[in-house]
This record gives structure tokens, C-alpha cells and sequence, in this order.
């Protein structure tokens, strides 16, 4: 039984979005953010890159915390979603014994907190564009996590992604739902 | 109208601010990791009728400011470390014309070119002494995202009123963080108005002053003569190096924060009164060292913070007052050890005051900070 996170929970929850520059880590997290926004949490999103424009260890964290001046970085980590081998080689030391932690199926990794392997990238690419993995992460993130409703993550999704690309990034975030859901038991 | 929640990053609450504080003219020349604030101001000045201009260098960048400013305008221009060091001059100028402007200084890795994607706070001592000869200086550090927006506002107010340069110094991590501000309505935003001469015809000194230290500025085409030079000038704004002369100006000038030390001062303390080990510290350091005071104390450590948001002057008294008790002070910050050699000097020996310096490119984490009080509280 997948343990369900409560989104109504006043604790601090801290989620990464790990991977190389270019996957969309930090639109990932801003959309993370703004469902959150949308629900009335509050958080914080930050984000470490390299000066690189493809390529090189990124990733984009939130804090969901009620005290605006707290700590905004992460110490623990509630959830790793990790895209890239790199991302995940250099984030799972900051897990948490119990944290959800969703990868993609081509990586590999330790069995550790509350795993899942998912074909992030391969539904990605079957559903229009290798670009859209992280809207297919986020969608398998919200069904197995339960912090954020997915009627959450579709509106942020409208609100922080061009016009143009929203039919796909909503598709590709539907996808992660179902890939949760088939997880999820 | 009360403030509305909005979610900004760091450099986009900055570039609000400074329009909100009346900013019409920005000059610049991008650089990691504040480039957002000219690429907002690019879009919003044009709009309002303001002036933005992308410069060839930011020695330029500077000297365009300070030339805006005196032209009337309240005028800015936004920076990392390496063209924070190539605005030095230009800023004593600024000081010694006392031409109000505002500086934001988005600090990365350094030295050098360094980390321009990674925090820092290397830039606290050349926010100090970075230009030479004495000069009246003022820098802010917020920590937050909320508080880059109020101290961006506050060093415009400071500056007009104080006809000033001021810098205000945060790091890549708040600068590109995204937080929930909140915005106040238009008309809750405060900016004093510069000093400007009127009515006092021929007899006009541009650099004569009274009580506070600021002398009234010609406001170009009310018609007053006056004249602005770099080199030591009498209150007639000519040049002189008459000792007693330069004597009087100068200590004029640098007393002008002095007098105005209550009104430029600010701080904020954290269980701070009882505490064993004070820490000291600012920007994002000083939020990672508000979680170790929550969970020092949650264990029985009685740990303290003094956050200093004015970092220059630096707030003496308060922070004398609440170290003189305490056991230890522990000054953690993102650099080999800058700010801790002020608080050695203000504190003194007793009790001591420890360094704890990052100078990786990561930020400081609130569990060194409570490993090291421990340590402190211990053997202290």
C-alpha cells in the first residue's frame, strides 16, 4: 500500500527535481510550486544550475512550509524525482529513510525509501516529445505522493506553460497519472 | 488596498521594487546571477517612460547612473562580484558628489570570474572598502525574497534622503528563489524626497548642509550654479586641498552617517537576550541559522540570532548589548571570514567569536551551524 502523503498536513514537505540541464526541471518545480500556490500553501522553489545551457547537474527544490522565513532549501528530502542518472547520483544522499522517490526505468539505483521505476522518458517520447518527462513525472508525482490534487497541477500546468504546448503537457502529465495509478496498489 | 500575495523570484521582487520606489533610469550590463533585474527593467522602464540602457561595461553602467541621478532621476544599476569590483571607483565618486543611487550586488563564487551560477557572500568587505580613501558607506542584506522587495525600496528611500550611494547585497540563491511576496498598493510606498535647493538664488552652496549632514541639490534648470568635482570641494562645490577645509567637508561627509545611524540602522534578533551562543548572521546564512536556533533549542542549547539587515553601518550597540552575555558568538557566512572580523573588532575577546566559512559554493546548512554551536556551548 502506497503511503498517501496529507496535503492538508501543515509540516514541512521538501521535494527535489533532479536530472541534467534542459529537462525541465525548473518549470517542473515552478509548476509544483504554483499548484501548491493554487491550494494555498505556502513554499519555496530554488534552483542550482550550472553555466552550462544543456547538460550538467541541475535541479529545482520545493519547500512547501507555513513560515515564510524559514530554512527554503531543502536538509531532508519528503520526495526525489530524478530524470538523470547524474540528478539521482547526486540527490539521493539527501533522502529521507521513508521518501518517495521516482526515477526513471533507464537508471540505476539502490532500492531505497519508497521506490518507483517508471518509464518517464519512453511515455514521454510515445505521447509527442522526450521533452515533456517531467510533465510525466510530475503526473506520476501527484498520484503516488497525494501532497497536491491533480485538478491543482492541470491549472498550474495552464498557467506557467505556453499556450501552444498545453494540450501536450497536460496529456503527458495524464500519463504520469496513470503511470502512478498502475504503481499505486 | 491592502498588499496581494504574488510569487516572485528574487531579482524579479527587486526590479519591482525599484520602479515601485520610483526608479526611472537603469543602466546595466548583464551579468550571472542578477541579470534578471536588467531583463525586467528592460521591459518595464520603456513602458513608464523610464530609461533603460544596456552598457558597454560597468564602469560605464555606473557612471551613466550617477549622471542620471544628477540629472534628477532615481536611478539604479544591478551587478555581480566582478562588476561590482569595476564599479568601485565610480561609487566613490557617487559618494563624495553625494549623488543618490542605488547598487544591487547579486554575490557569486569568486574571486575572479569564480562560480557564476553558485552563492556567495564574498562581497562584504568590498561593499566596505572596495573604493578607496574614507567614504560614507551603506549596504543592505536581506534574507528573503519579501525582503529583497522592502530593502530595495528602503535603499532608494535611504539614498534620496541621505544623498548617498547604497548597495544592497544578496546571494544566487534568494536572487533566483521563488517566494510568495506581498506586494503593497502603490501608495503604501514611501520614498523620501532628495533635498532639492530652492529659492536661494546666487548665494546657493551646493555643498553647505545643516544638522543632518545633507546639503540641498540643484535640481538642473531651477537655475542655481553649482558645480560637482571628484576632487575635495568647500561648500562652493570648487575644488580645495585647504586643510582645515578638507577637514570640515570630509568629516561632514562621513558624519552624515553617524547622525543618521537610527535612521539607517536595522536588525533582527532570535532568542537572542538569554543565549549561551549568539550567532550572527545575514542573508540566506541567516535563515539556515533561524532553523538551528529552533532546533538548538528544541535540544536545551541556548542558542541566539543577531541577523544585522543593515550590514553597513553595521549596528554596534544592539549587537554589543546581546554578545556581552553570551559565551560564544559564531559568525557562519559564505566566505573565508569577512563579517566576523567586524564582529572580533565590536566584541572583542570576550567572549570569542568563532568563524564557521563556506567558500564551496554551497550554501551553509543549518546543520553545520548547530553542529558547531554545540561544539561551542560545550567547551565555551
Amino acid at each position: 500500500m502506497t503511503q498517501m502523503l496529507d496535503r492538508r498536513t501543515m509540516e514541512r514537505r521538501e521535494i527535489r527535481l533532479a536530472g541534467s540541464g534542459g529537462q525541465g526541471l525548473i518549470l517542473g518545480a515552478r509548476i509544483l510550486f504554483e499548484a501548491f500556490a493554487i491550494e494555498g500553501r505556502r513554499a519555496s522553489q530554488s534552483q542550482s544550475y550550472e553555466p552550462t545551457s544543456r547538460g550538467g547537474f541541475c535541479h529545482s527544490d520545493v519547500v512547501v512550509s507555513e513560515d515564510l522565513s524559514d530554512f527554503p532549501l531543502v536538509t531532508g528530502l519528503d520526495a526525489l524525482i530524478a530524470l538523470d542518472q547524474v540528478g539521482y547520483d547526486r540527490s539521493i544522499g539527501l533522502i529521507k529513510p521513508d521518501a518517495l522517490v521516482v526515477v526513471d526505468e533507464r537508471l540505476a539505483v539502490r532500492d531505497v525509501g519508497r521506490l518507483h521505476r517508471l518509464p518517464l522518458a519512453a511515455r514521454a517520447v510515445a505521447t509527442g516529445h522526450a521533452r515533456i518527462a517531467n510533465m510525466v513525472a510530475l503526473g506520476a508525482f501527484v498520484t503516488l505522493s497525494g501532497l497536491c490534487h491533480p485538478v491543482s497541477l492541470e491549472e498550474a500546468i495552464r498557467r506557467e506553460t505556453p499556450e501552444r504546448f498545453a494540450d501536450l503537457n497536460l496529456a503527458a502529465a495524464r500519463v504520469g497519472y496513470t503511470l502512478g495509478e498502475t504503481v499505486a496498489v | 488596498m491592502s498588499a496581494r500575495l504574488t510569487a516572485l523570484h528574487g531579482n524579479h521582487a527587486c526590479a519591482l521594487a525599484s520602479i515601485a520606489a520610483g526608479c526611472r533610469f537603469f543602466a546595466g550590463y548583464p551579468i550571472t546571477p542578477s541579470s534578471e533585474i536588467a531583463e525586467h527593467m528592460s521591459h518595464e522602464l520603456p513602458r513608464i517612460g523610464g530609461t533603460f540602457v544596456q552598457m558597454e561595461d560597468e564602469l560605464a553602467s555606473i557612471a551613466a547612473v550617477v549622471g542620471a541621478s544628477l540629472g534628477g532621476l532615481r536611478a539604479m544599476t544591478a551587478t555581480s562580484g566582478p562588476g561590482f569590483s569595476l564599479m568601485q571607483e565610480n561609487i566613490g565618486y557617487a559618494a563624495m558628489t553625494e549623488v543618490p543611487c542605488v547598487i544591487i550586488d547579486v554575490m557569486r563564487g569568486g574571486p575572479s570570474t569564480g562560480m557564476p551560477t553558485r552563492p556567495a557572500q564574498g562581497d562584504i568587505m568590498q561593499a566596505r572598502f572596495g573604493s578607496h580613501g574614507d567614504r560614507p558607506v551603506i549596504a543592505l542584506a536581506p534574507a528573503s525574497v519579501q525582503e529583497i522587495y522592502t530593502e530595495t525600496i528602503r535603499a532608494f528611500d535611504l539614498a534620496e534622503r541621505l544623498r548617498t550611494p547604497v548597495t544592497v547585497l544578496y546571494d544566487q540563491v534568494i536572487a533566483q528563489l521563488l517566494e510568495s511576496v506581498a506586494v503593497p498598493p502603490p501608495e503604501a510606498v514611501h520614498v523620501s524626497e532628495r533635498k532639492w535647493a530652492n529659492g536661494a538664488g546666487p548665494a546657493y552652496q551646493p555643498y553647505a548642509a545643516g544638522e543632518d549632514g545633507v546639503p540641498a541639490m540643484a535640481r538642473p534648470g531651477d537655475g542655481h550654479r553649482a558645480h560637482t568635482t571628484g576632487l575635495t570641494h568647500s561648500e562652493s562645490g570648487f575644488p580645495t586641498q585647504s586643510p582645515p577645509v578638507v577637514d570640515r567637508m570630509m568629516r561632514r561627509l562621513l558624519g552624515k552617517i553617524d547622525v543618521n545611524q537610527a535612521l539607517i540602522e536595522k536588525y533582527e534578533t532570535l532568542m537572542a537576550d538569554d543565549a549561551d551562543v549568539l550567532i550572527v548572521a545575514y542573508g540566506i546564512t541567516a535563515r539556515a541559522a533561524r532553523r538551528a536556533v529552533t532546533v538548538l533549542r528544541a535540544e536545551g542549547v541556548k542558542a541566539g540570532l543577531f541577523r544585522p539587515i543593515t550590514l553597513w553601518p553595521f549596528p554596534e550597540a544592539p549587537l554589543r548589548r546581546l554578545a556581552g552575555p553570551a559565551r560564544a558568538v559564531l559568525v557562519p557566512e559564505m566566505n573565508a571570514g569577512q563579517l566576523v572580523l567586524e564582529i572580533q573588532r565590536l566584541v572583542g575577546r570576550d567572549p570569542p567569536v568563532h568563524p564557521l566559512g563556506r567558500i564551496d559554493g554551497e550554501p551553509i546548512a543549518p546543520d553545520e551551524i548547530v553542529t558547531a554551536v554545540k561544539e561551542l556551548a560545550v567547551h565555551a
